[in-house]
């Protein structure tokens, strides 16, 4: 058991994309439990990507290649979860704020929390208050992930958290914003539940909010 | 403080000299910044008027971009344009939104065979007019620098970011073949400016970091972006001009590699990410900064702030050369007008050397 779940986590860290499949196949085969697959193999290989990541060791296209590895394991466990079974860590709204275009950063967050079990909403860029709104509404999120490139957009994600709370919805999740010009002083001052300087930070911080442990 | 322009000023700078004073440098000031400045509308047809306003402000050059795919400039008269809608249209007939054939917002090479179905004939035709046109509105000691030679942004944005992330690990001689087409066209075009008697440098224009480090490993950019590069600078220097690179984000881990291809001038030094102190007391002996007064102080600070943050810049980088004064990525139509002034003016002020700060 151990030599299957050991060498689909490696697979998953090393971006092995083209031997995944056979080896989670192999590993269902043999017996092995598929959420402890999901759990204790191919999440927790994305914790240590997401590590590897926020620490500078590997770089935007390792990381990519990880996270699409993982999915295509899950891809194969998933369909053999009982009834039930296949729940998410949470569900995430990603979206870039009004007036601007930037979604790498964006992108990459997104990537990295579905690699980690959540379940994510990417509605793009240039997202205006009223309709992260309607959506925040339609989808009931667990969180709120805000992204700005632009110190001019910034503000954006205060008229958001403001708008949350007018309708009442502030207390039904939490946000958390990122984006170059950002710091943790500029979050707290906007009421935000959280910033992520880079990717990984990202994903720590929705673990917390989804009370997973480290 | 002399305001005449004099583009050997800003050579001793480059070559680590002290002249009569720290020169200025930006790559871009906002047409809006330019207009209230003279006190008249510059528009980017405004050739005379752009010389005008960067003679008048005080600097040495002017910057005019000439590349392929200048973000901006791809219009709907672009040829690039004319025949990717074209090509759309004979792939998606049908097809009304003008963002399906814009470079800047759709990407076109997602396969292998997508190499050869995209129009580089095209896309190399680059539009030289407004470097020629500029040669005879310089006045006397005012140079050209060429904005040119984007490798790194241009293949990704062909590609797609995560589409070029992806296959730069799953097939790296599919993004090479793509990074060779795209370094081919602007090589080539270096031959075109270097035949320019006014074009004094090259400026890449290429973001390769994020705030928290390069966006790729610095090894597959030293193979695939910074080769490319050496060979750049190396014909810059055989022409007698200088190869000056702009980057956002964090590139500390990148500043040896940045320098052993003979780049000789490095802006703007990210605020965000990177301490200029640093930077000078580490590197600064072997390359020229340019940099790197805050955007966001720019756009927030009072006209107090900005001179005292230009005066820690001329303190901890000016001396001895290899420094000259800017933003910390370019003046937008965003920042305050007074806070532009105040950086100037402060390094007119207190930049005269000797340095006594």
């Amino acid at each position: 058991m151990a030599d299957h779940m050991e060498a689909i986590k490696n697979a998953v860290i090393s971006g092995k994309h083209a031997e995944i499949k056979a080896l989670v196949t192999q590993a269902l085969d043999a017996g092995l439990d598929p959420n402890t697959i999901i759990n204790d193999a191919l999440i927790a290989a994305m914790d240590v990507v997401g590590t590897d990541f926020g620490s500078g060791k590997i770089f935007v296209p390792e990381m990519l290649v990880a996270a699409l590895t993982m999915k295509s394991g899950l891809d194969i466990v998933k369909p053999r979860l009982a009834a039930g079974e296949n729940q998410s860590r949470g569900t995430v709204i990603m979206a870039t704020v009004k007036g601007d275009l930037h979604d790498i950063g964006k992108n990459l967050v997104s990537m990295m929390l579905e690699g980690a079990g959540f379940k994510v909403l990417d509605l793009g860029v240039d997202l205006s208050v009223e309709k992260l709104i309607d959506q925040v509404k339609a989808i009931q999120p667990d969180i709120l992930g805000l992204s700005a490139l632009l110190t001019t957009t910034m503000p954006e994600m205060q008229k958001v958290i403001a708008e949350l709370k007018t309708q009442g919805l502030r207390d039904k999740l939490k946000v958390l914003v990122g984006g170059a010009p950002l710091d943790r002083a500029f979050a707290e001052k906007i009421g935000a539940d959280g910033y992520g300087a880079n990717a990984a930070e990202a994903v720590e911080l929705a673990r917390r909010f989804a009370g997973v442990k480290a | 403080m002399d305001l005449k322009p004099d583009f050997n000023r800003f050579l001793a700078a480059v070559h680590h000299q002290e002249t009569d004073r720290v020169p200025l440098g930006e790559i871009l000031i906002d047409y809006s910044v330019q207009s209230k400045f003279l006190g008249r509308t510059v528009t980017a047809d405004d050739l005379a008027g752009q010389v005008e306003f960067w003679t008048k402000a005080g600097y040495d050059f002017i910057p005019i971009t000439v590349s392929m795919m200048s973000p901006g400039k791809v219009t709907e008269e672009s040829k690039i344009t004319r025949v990717l809608k074209e090509m759309v249209l004979r792939e998606k007939p049908g097809t009304t939104d003008p963002k399906a054939w814009n470079l800047e917002m759709t990407s076109f090479i997602h396969e292998r065979p997508d190499i050869d179905k995209f129009p580089w004939e095209a896309a190399a035709d680059i539009d030289f007019s407004k470097l020629h046109a500029v040669k005879k509105l310089l006045p006397p000691g005012m140079k050209v620098i060429a904005i040119s030679g984007k490798i790194f942004t241009l293949t990704w944005m062909l590609m797609g970011f995560n589409n070029f992330a992806l296959k730069l690990a799953l097939d790296e001689s599919f993004v090479a073949e793509v990074f060779e087409r795209v370094a081919t066209i602007q090589f080539k075009a270096l031959e075109t400016i270097f035949a320019m008697d006014h074009v004094a440098g090259v400026w890449v224009v290429d973001d390769v970091a994020f705030g928290t480090g390069p966006m790729i490993s610095p090894a597959a950019l030293k193979k695939h972006v910074f080769s490319w590069y050496k060979k750049v600078g190396q014909r810059c220097h055989d022409k007698n001009r200088i190869f000056l690179m702009h980057s956002d984000g964090d590139l500390s881990t990148l500043m040896d590699d940045l320098i052993a291809m003979d780049l000789d001038v490095i802006q703007p030094i990210d605020p965000s990410c990177m301490d200029m102190a640093k930077v000078k007391k580490q590197w600064g002996d072997h390359i020229c900064l340019i940099g790197n007064v805050s955007n966001e102080l720019l756009r927030s600070a009072t006209s107090q702030e900005i001179e005292a943050r230009v005066k820690e810049l001329l303190r901890d980088a000016a001396p001895g050369g290899g420094f000259a004064l800017g933003s910390g990525n370019s003046v937008p139509n965003w920042a305050k007008y007074e806070n532009y002034l105040a950086m100037r003016e402060a390094c007119l002020k207190y930049g005269g050397y000797p340095i006594k700060l």
